[in-house]
């Protein structure tokens, strides 16, 4: 019992993290509607930007943390401005998106790994100090992941939920023409995509980052953790893509529980699979009417 | 010499591989991201039909294609249910759950282990073992393959395909049944790099799960995408291309910590600019959708 307990307290903190991977994974997919390879990229590249500045250039870790969501947001944008945007103006189906978008990823990851080798890079000293909840037991680290993810989160819908510009990017995903023809920035809306969604996965790489580390291969899986959270918990609903978080967190942590971790990867894709074939809107998106699909 | 005939050897197992993906991708106008799925399992069933059921190359090859072709039956059953984002993550699923599969099954597998002294094959009473009787034998199956596939394309059903691939819904209207003819090209394809992987376990005579990641089903596609789809040329070139390009960064004499990833660098820029410039890819006729 203890240690389901214990199960279910890390999957929380978990899906703090899942939950800013879907978010960010989520605002492109749904707005832009295609599919965010290069996230991965930019994920890798904020918990680097800090490695550089904390164990190249000596930064304090609080000028680093900075530093990197920076990073990462500027090749986020940049992304966006040297492929895929002049892309999208020459009319490129999505499937050309996709790839654009995976051989960016590639070139970026692998970059990186030039640069600082594809061994996995440390970027927290020392033992982590330990809280007890009565049998339980949490990490420092973890409350910040659990504080972090959840206040982000929160804190992003209660300001998006009235905000003309956000019911843009929103609409932007349905008819892209008639935003254009409303009269709203679509090219600032554009860039606000890119830039938040890059801030939500640099965030999540650097809590990550400062708990286990980071490698330059890892981009990949973190971005597949978004967009199954995403795909699972529903494109259309913000609170989906959490719950779709949180179920594969939790899942997970039953695989623990009852098997091992190593079996991690076979949950994460079974439910996706299971998904698309039984719910293709997703398990917490309202049943779309027949016209509107 | 013995190095030109193990990379033309290599050329070899890739062309079987990109010849078999291509009627999926080219002719069917799908991207598949679990190729490598049925290139590893092809890979082990040959490999454990002959060490732990005795029997010879041959039978356990075309068994192990068999069995390949029942997989791929069952993964295309519902993963061509979609079309385009859904259809690459629904694969890239099934390449996720047969990798963990493949690496945590350790009963049957070996998992991270791997199996290592597989037989060389037999055919004939002659062992198979130096470099050149390999590249007959590969060459061998290679045009007894591309032959049947010229064959398939050209035929009524690879014509099918085509439509299907240019407009889903008026080749339905004139009859052509897109659950059935993507299913066929999708068991054909997958039998074809189940072969590929019988001639890779038997020539490195050793296999583990990491030869068959998602990274090697992107390779593939990749290949497609480089060399060009919907025809028998596109496969060649981006064969040629691929597997050839990190042999010529090695004469360039870049130090073998970094050359991995100056080759990733350009294969991810190479994708790029051609999404730019050709999105058919260097030789191919089909436009990526």
């Amino acid at each position: 019992m203890i240690l389901l307990s214990q199960l279910l307290l890390n999957a929380l903190v978990n899906a703090a993290i899942f939950s800013l991977l879907a978010v960010g994974f989520g605002l492109i997919y749904r707005s832009m509607r295609f599919f965010y390879i290069a996230y991965g990229a930019v994920y890798v590249i904020a918990s680097y930007a800090v490695v550089a500045a904390m164990q190249i250039s000596g930064f304090p870790l609080y000028l680093s943390i900075g530093a990197g969501v920076f990073l990462g947001v500027l090749a986020g944008v940049l992304m966006d401005r040297t492929v895929y945007l002049p892309l999208e103006r020459s009319g490129a189906t999505p499937g050309v998106l996709l790839i654009a978008s995976l051989g960016l990823y590639i070139l970026a990851v692998n970059a990186v790994a030039l640069i600082f080798g594809n061994e996995v890079k440390i970027l927290s000293r020392g033992i982590e100090p330990s809280f007890s909840l009565g049998p339980l037991v949490i990490t420092r680290m973890q409350v910040i992941q659990f504080l972090v993810g959840w206040i982000l989160v929160t804190g992003f819908w209660l300001i998006i939920r009235k905000n003309t510009l956000m019911k843009g990017i929103w609409a932007m995903g349905e008819t892209p023409n008639l935003v254009t023809a409303l009269g709203l920035p679509c090219g600032l809306m554009r860039l606000l995509v890119f830039a938040l969604s890059s801030v939500f996965a640099g965030v999540a790489s650097l809590v990550t980052a400062l708990d286990v580390g980071i490698d330059p291969h890892v981009g990949m899986h973190a971005l597949l953790i978004g967009a199954v959270a995403v795909i699972v918990g529903g494109v259309d609903v913000y609170w989906g893509w959490i719950g779709g978080a949180s179920l594969l967190a939790l899942l997970q942590g039953m695989a623990v529980w009852q098997f091992s971790s190593r079996w991690n990867d076979l949950i994460t894709f079974g439910i996706l699979i299971i998904t698309l074939l039984f719910r293709p809107q997703g398990l917490f998106s309202p049943r779309k009417r027949r016209e509107e699909r | 010499m013995n190095y030109v005939l193990h990379l033309l050897i290599m050329i070899g197992i890739y062309l079987i591989l990109s010849y078999g993906l291509n009627l999926v991708v080219g002719f069917g106008g799908l991207l598949s991201l679990c190729h490598a799925v049925f290139y590893g399992i092809g890979a082990y069933t040959g490999t454990l039909l002959m060490i732990k059921a005795g029997l010879p190359f041959l039978p356990a090859i075309f068994l192990g294609m068999v069995i390949t072709g029942l997989f791929a039956l069952i993964v295309g059953l519902p993963a061509l249910r979609f079309r385009g984002d859904s259809f690459v993550l629904v694969t890239l699923g099934f390449q996720m759950i047969v990798f963990t599969i493949l690496y945590n099954w350790i009963d049957l597998t070996r998992g991270p282990y791997g199996i290592p002294g597989i037989p060389r094959p037999v055919i004939a009473g002659v062992e198979v073992t130096e470099l050149y009787q390999y590249f007959i034998l590969v060459s061998l199956f290679l045009v007894v393959i591309v032959a049947i596939l010229f064959v398939v394309c050209r035929s009524p059903f690879g014509l099918a395909l085509k439509a299907l691939r240019d407009d889903e819904m008026a080749a339905e209207g004139l009859g052509k049944s897109p659950v059935h003819l993507f299913l066929y090209a999708f068991v054909i394809s997958g039998m074809v790099a189940s072969l590929a992987g019988g001639l890779y376990a038997t020539y490195v005579t050793y296999i583990d799960p990491t030869s068959f990641t998602l990274d090697e089903s992107i390779f593939l596609l990749a290949i497609l995408l480089v060399g060009g789809t919907g025809n028998m040329i596109g496969p060649l070139v981006g064969t040629v291309f691929m597997i050839l390009l990190p042999e010529a960064l090695r004469f360039l004499g870049l130090p073998d910590t970094v050359a991995p990833n100056v080759r990733q660098m350009i294969y991810g820029l190479t994708l790029i600019t051609l999404m730019f410039l050709r999105p058919q890819g260097i030789a191919g006729e089909f436009k990526l959708r």
